[in-house]
């Protein structure tokens, strides 16, 4: 017998019903909520907009597009270490959408986290943007990209030849095209403590690897303070010890792509490395993270590590003590050649797929050009220009930093910067396969083992080359590596 | 002699499949969706030599496995899950039986102890891991301060910068994650033993450890079997933790199989290679799933 039926008694069936009916009036409250919502456009969707602009600086310059343009153009890029970048940034995308007629978002999101999102969007087929931005080369989507190769032709008709730097992190010679478009870059200088370099002999810094070792160790055993070349599986330790490699005379792969790692030149390295970190350094340097080396340059623990400016930028804007202590030198010296490896390497990719707006990510790609004076002074001289002509004035700010530098002549350094850049691959191109190598950290590996004891030099490099050859053999099997 | 009839119900809402099968549907939806296909996805990705920029599919039968089982990386990273699953596995074990003992009993403040065991499990791993980042820093870390200053140490411990230490530190941070659900999943197991146990053991003589060894735990193993079943699929699973604390390193020493399927499929690009890692998770989680609820259920049978 069924129980008395109470006000508050419901059957299987009117539960079935009310539920379905607050489903349903769930569903259309949603619904006009987000009606009514403000789409997550170009205000506030970055960290960077919590900055404020830079003030002064170059005008925004405006170029009227080839073609009448229209839609939607949604930009994927990393949140800029340079916060102020992205302050401007956003604002200056959401003026030329108005200027062309298209409705522009852009979505900043935290470097890291960028690698991941661009493969996914790839994968699905159906990308949720049409232009994407990482800080390093993008080889690996050759095959699901646009090519970029006309814009590069019309920005160099009107700008100027590209720097061979930026072409050769976003040109694939084996397939003659250009999987990506980079018109900006960041160098890489070394940056050091003067009162603790000045103090072992070496006012204007080490300028050799000799001199590294030399006033390293002895800062080190003096002052307790190490050096910050890292071998951690982290972006800045992979940068430092290509430049090592090269200035040894070793590398990678040589300019056709053939793999060039085991040579005495590479062993001399790690054991250069090996004695460096036994007089200079402690297990710490296998522990990093990206942002270790700052933290430490900033904090007073490092005497000299390999980065950009942005440590020293947020010493500046921090107001620490340190940053008037922080200079700058070129790539080191080693017996061979004296190169480092561009910090950053702008990648800008078009995904080949049905409803991305192309012309409009290229029209995009070509205002941004037009304006890469307001893109370094908003970027407070991060980022580099790969058509430096449209730049005229980038000399003179680095020789006198509008940004507070004391003394102001202290970045000057970069303005010498493209004698001693280059790009991943150097001497060859930043195919797949190099940038396979950088994202599982091989070249760290073999450093630290070696550094650890683990292995001796002889077997960190072979080891490492095992890995690397079968890197470059399933990349070449694909067509999109040389050599071999 | 009378037959009955079952009247076929009126509605669609009072029949009893049909409700059955609505009910049921979200969960079967989303392990389809969730599971299911990605999983589908990944074997057939492990037969390919996809990249994540080339979606195109061309099969190339067991090679991608031969190429992931050459690699020392990937027979390191398969040593170090199995030493990371057991090892954080038993801190879980004596740490959760430890700490049920503790909340079942009565005593004053119970329920902010309670409230504080659990923090660890309901805190976003990856913030929780953040902070565990900061507090094993090889400069800042406030361990080695402490350590410092009783004078235990003269120089910093380096926790995630030698390949000893950066284990260590996984492991425990791992089992410091999962404490609180294997202790909550012990505790309703203690609390469900009969209370005429308890007296009789009393009644007998037997001290705590005697109680303990030859009553409580044996009258857990069940439930202590599921809490490591749990913990066990959420240590091989998750990436999350080493990931975080060392990306693998130092000198992919803390690598496990999930950490360098991600890194290979997507930050390498080598997606097949990546989804081939992956799939390796799977008969060690099948493996062990089957080990521990035989053991279970063996422990109910006795």
């Amino acid at each position: 017998m069924l129980p008395r039926k109470s006000p508050f008694f419901v059957t299987r069936r009117e539960f079935l019903y009310l539920s379905g009916a607050a489903a349903l009036a769930a569903a259309c409250g949603t619904g006009s909520s987000a009606t009514t919502t403000v789409p997550t456009t170009l205000a506030g969707t970055g960290a960077g907009t919590t900055a404020a602009p830079v003030e002064g600086g170059p005008e925004m310059s405006f170029v009227e597009p080839a073609e009448q343009l229209s839609g939607e153009l949604k930009i994927l890029l990393w949140s800029h270490f340079v916060p102020a970048h992205d302050a401007w940034f956003d604002p200056f995308a959401q003026e030329w959408g108005e200027m062309v007629g298209v409705d522009v978002t852009v979505d900043h999101i935290a470097v890291a986290d960028v690698p991941a999102a661009i493969a996914s969007e790839i994968q699905s087929g159906q990308p949720e943007h049409d232009l994407m931005q990482y800080i390093a080369v993008l080889s690996q989507h050759e095959p699901s990209v646009v090519d970029m190769a006309d814009v590069v032709q019309e920005a160099e008709s009107r700008y100027g030849t590209m720097l061979d730097l930026t072409r050769r992190s976003s040109f694939n010679p084996n397939t003659e095209k250009y999987y990506a478009y980079a018109p900006s870059w960041v160098p890489d200088p070394g940056d050091y403590r003067r009162s603790l370099w000045e103090g072992v002999g070496f006012p204007d810094g080490p300028a050799s690897y000799d001199d590294l070792l030399q006033g390293g160790s002895e800062i080190f055993a003096s002052e307790g303070v190490q050096l910050g070349i890292g071998m951690s599986q982290e972006i800045d330790s992979n940068m430092a010890l290509r430049g090592l490699l090269w200035s040894f005379g070793a590398g990678i792969q040589d300019e056709n792509e053939n793999v060039i790692l085991n040579s005495d030149a590479t062993i001399a390295a790690i054991e250069y490395m090996n004695e460096l970190f036994a007089g200079a350094m402690t297990p710490e340097v296998f522990a990093w993270n990206a942002a270790s080396n700052n933290q430490g340059l900033n904090s007073g623990e490092l005497s000299y590590i390999l980065n950009s400016i942005s440590a020293y930028r947020t010493a500046q804007d921090e107001g620490l003590e340190v940053a008037d202590d922080i200079y700058f030198t070129p790539a080191l010296a080693g017996p061979e050649t004296a190169v480092v490896a561009s910090h950053v390497m702008y990648n800008w990719i078009v995904p080949d797929a049905p409803d991305v707006n192309v012309s409009a990510a290229k029209e995009f790609l070509l205002h941004y050009t037009e304006n890469l004076a307001p893109v370094a002074w908003n970027s407070k001289l991060y980022d580099f220009p790969a058509f430096p002509d449209r730049v005229p004035d980038l000399t003179g700010w680095i020789d006198s930093d509008p940004f507070g530098s004391n003394p102001a002549d202290k970045l000057k350094v970069l303005n010498t910067s493209l004698d001693w850049a280059t790009n991943i691959g150097h001497p060859g191109p930043a195919n797949p396969a190099i940038g396979q190598i950088f994202g599982e950290s091989i070249i760290p590996v073999m450093f630290a083992e070696a550094a650890q004891g683990a292995k001796t030099p002889q077997q960190a490099m072979e080891d490492a080359e095992a890995q690397i050859n079968a890197i470059f053999d399933d990349w070449r099997g694909q067509g999109l590596v040389g050599g071999g | 002699m009378t037959s009955t009839t079952t009247r076929p119900p009126r509605y669609l809402g009072d029949n009893p499949r049909f409700l059955a099968g609505l009910f049921m549907s979200p969960a079967v939806i989303y392990i389809i969706a969730l599971v299911g296909f990605p999983f589908v996805l990944a074997i057939i990705y492990a037969f390919t030599d996809i990249s994540t920029g080339n979606p195109d599919l061309e099969f190339v039968g067991w090679a991608t496995f031969r190429r992931v089982l050459a690699d020392p990386v990937f027979r390191g990273a398969l040593w170090n899950t199995f030493l990371f699953a057991v090892l954080a596995n038993v801190l879980v074990v004596i740490l959760a039986t430890a700490l049920a003992e503790i909340l079942i009993r009565d005593f004053k403040g119970k329920w902010l102890v309670r409230f504080l065991v659990l923090l660890p499990w309901v805190a976003p791993v990856s913030l929780a891991t953040i902070t565990w980042l900061w507090t094993l820093d090889s400069i800042f870390s406030p361990i080695d301060w402490v350590l410092r200053q009783v004078g235990v140490i003269t120089e910093n411990v380096y926790w995630l910068g030698r390949p000893g230490t950066a284990m260590t530190s996984v492991i425990a941070v791992q089992a410091w994650r999962i404490v609180p659900l294997a202790a909550v999943i012990v505790l309703a197991g203690l609390i469900a033993i009969p209370k005429d146990i308890n007296d009789a053991v009393a009644v007998d003589g037997a001290g705590f450890w005697r109680k303990m060894f030859q009553v409580t735990i044996p009258l857990l193993a069940p439930i202590i079997a599921v809490a490591v079943l749990f913990g066990v699929i959420l240590t091989i699973s998750d990436m999350s933790v080493v990931y975080v604390l060392t990306r693998g390193g130092p000198t992919n020493s803390t690598q496990v199989l999930s950490t360098w399927a991600f890194i290979k499929g997507i930050e390498g690009g080598a997606l097949a290679q990546g989804a081939a890692v992956a799939l390796f998770l799977l008969p060690v989680l099948i493996g062990i799933t089957a080990v521990v609820l035989r053991l279970a259920r063996r422990r109910e049978v006795l």
